[in-house]
């Protein structure tokens, strides 16, 4: 029980660093019905600058719909929604979005599809030739550039996925469940990769995720949401010393207990 | 030309009897899903195959050829294939002439279609008020029997060669714009956001994904469309015209030249082999035809 306590503790703790002022991304009372159904109710949660912030929670929770408010693909009806202070409306160029199900044109090569993002932001050829080399160098994909999407395997479309949003280098990665298509032991090589491309180019990130291994070892923060209707019922401060590590890291004893408390949380053990 | 009727045998190759036991179901296996390149008497599957076909037509050319002479069938009934021959190699300047015609009329009526198709297919889609007047009446349209226009044709068109590239359009017009039509509405919805999140045009949106994503439905269209632009403009030519093929096909039943109708048939055909060829040789260009990523 001492465990339990100590993340209790913590999660106390980390209520007065979360500055108003500083948050990159803020939620103030956000409220979402689809219809008659209550998608989100009173969500309040801030992200500061290069935090990596996971939301958790069970399928159907409303935790993709509060993404997509985020990204400023789907209204919200009351409450506030900002980055950087201003209300969002619109998707935002400074926002990189990963959703679940990767965005690979098939008639594109891996090259092209990796660089549409910065086509349509209209980047200069010579900067987007080097953004888009960088990436492809960054998720080891440069020896596949010039292959097709159906060509890869399902870790490495999801990879390019990752690679579209990176082109523009963002501040800010929303990230809608982007392993949860995959395998587990794909999705726990992609996982160390997004901690090291994280580590090495820090930037602000929404992770949502159902799985809580995939939380803990990520994030700096985990919001859990409840489902019907979805809200935030508990923040929980990941205090794991970084750099992290895919070996070490896991096989810390903190690492098992935040699992553990969060898995409670969650309703999957007692 | 046999290449792909040997392939689509050894698709069916399985053999899902398992009561009848294995020595029967080997048996069945056509001669492809053998391995090694030889079968059991050592000749290779793919000569066997040919031979297969070969003889199967060979025998119905030979059976037709002589079974007509045996049963004293009346030469304008039904010639015997030499007879056919015969009659496509002695009108053959008369034969390629008419083909010509047809062939400029289904081609202009097929052209027409695509570019009516397609543009209709893109006002539907983009335009709510289309979609609720045009698509219905198409639709509508679709339905009624084409042929039935064919003297209403003639009667605005004239007899010549107008009004068989009407009814070429006509016939190939509506499966253009259905494909079209579904295809752009088949554009993944996960792509659609995905262009949403990036701030995409309409216009960008439109032509990086929407036209790739219509392409393989829109493809499919022609290869409905195309055989039924020849139909569309024979019919055109048999209701009324003074050249063509459907006009010689005329001609000949109206002479008892039952070897040149014949000879007409085969010709129309072969066309038609060709052009549907060609849409197929267009078709390998749109590769990503069912490709899910």
């Amino acid at each position: 029980m001492s465990a339990t306590a100590t993340i209790e503790a913590q999660k106390g703790s980390a209520q007065p660093a979360v500055q108003p002022q500083a948050n990159h991304i803020e939620a103030t009372g956000l409220n979402k019905h689809f219809g008659k159904v209550k998608a989100l109710e009173d969500i309040n949660f801030g992200i500061r600058n290069q935090e990596f912030v996971s939301v958790l929670g069970p399928s159907g929770c409303g935790k993709s719909t509060l993404l997509r408010i985020i990204a400023g693909l789907i209204p919200y009806e009351s409450g506030s929604a900002t980055i950087k202070g201003e209300a969002i409306h619109s998707p935002r160029p400074d926002i990189g979005v990963v959703f679940q199900t990767n965005n690979m044109l098939p008639w594109l090569t891996v090259r092209k599809n990796v660089e549409l993002g910065a086509r349509i932001r209209k980047m200069p050829a010579e900067a987007r030739d080097q953004a888009v080399d960088k990436v492809l160098e960054v998720l080891s994909l440069s020896k596949f550039a010039d292959a097709h999407p159906h060509q890869l395997s399902g870790g490495m479309r999801q990879r390019a996925s990752i690679g579209q949003a990176l082109v523009l280098d963002p501040p800010i990665l929303l990230m809608d469940e982007p392993f949860g298509a995959l395998d587990a032991l794909t999705r726990d090589k992609l996982n160390v990769e997004l901690l090291r491309i994280w580590q090495e180019h820090r930037k602000t990130v929404m992770l949502i995720t159902h799985s809580i291994a995939e939380a803990v070892f990520l994030s700096d923060r985990v919001l859990v949401m409840a489902d019907r209707p979805g809200k935030i019922i508990e923040e929980v401060l990941i205090d794991l010393p970084r750099p992290r590590d895919a070996a070490a890291t896991r096989a810390l004893p903190q690492f098992g207990e935040y699992v553990a408390y969060l898995g409670k949380l969650m309703g999957v053990t007692k | 030309m046999l290449a792909p009727f040997l392939k689509e045998r050894t698709g069916q190759s399985g053999c899902d009897v398992q009561i009848s036991g294995a020595a029967t179901c080997e048996a069945r296996k056509t001669p492809d899903a053998y391995q090694g390149g030889a079968n059991m008497s050592g000749v290779s599957p793919r000569l066997v195959a040919y031979a297969q076909v070969i003889s199967f037509f060979g025998a119905f050319l030979l059976f037709w050829e002589y079974g007509v002479r045996y049963f004293e069938v009346k030469k304008y009934i039904l010639p015997p294939i030499s007879a056919i021959a015969v009659a496509i190699w002695e009108s053959r300047d008369q034969i390629f002439e008419h083909s010509m015609y047809t062939l400029a009329e289904v081609l202009i009526g097929f052209i027409a279609a695509v570019v009516v198709g397609i543009i209709i297919g893109m006002v539907v889609y983009v335009s709510p008020f289309a979609q609720r007047t045009i698509y219905p009446l198409v639709t509508a349209l679709q339905t009624t029997p084409k042929s039935a226009l064919a003297p209403l044709m003639i009667v605005w068109f004239g007899y010549g060669f107008v009004s068989k590239v009407a009814m070429a359009f006509l016939f190939a017009f509506f499966p253009i714009v259905v494909a079209t039509l579904g295809g752009f509405a088949g554009t993944a919805k996960n792509l659609e956001e995905h262009f949403r999140a990036l701030n995409a045009g309409p216009w960008t949106t439109f032509t990086t994904l929407r036209l790739p994503s219509a392409l393989p439905a829109f493809i499919d269209g022609c290869r409905v469309a195309m055989p039924l632009a020849m139909i569309g403009a024979i019919i055109g030519e048999l209701v009324g015209s003074d050249r063509g093929l459907g006009n010689l096909i005329m001609l000949g039943t109206a002479s008892s030249r039952t070897d040149l109708v014949f000879g007409c048939i085969i010709v129309i055909t072969l066309i038609s082999l060709v052009l549907y060829a060609a849409i197929e040789f267009a078709a390998k260009s749109v590769w990503w035809r069912g490709i899910q990523v």
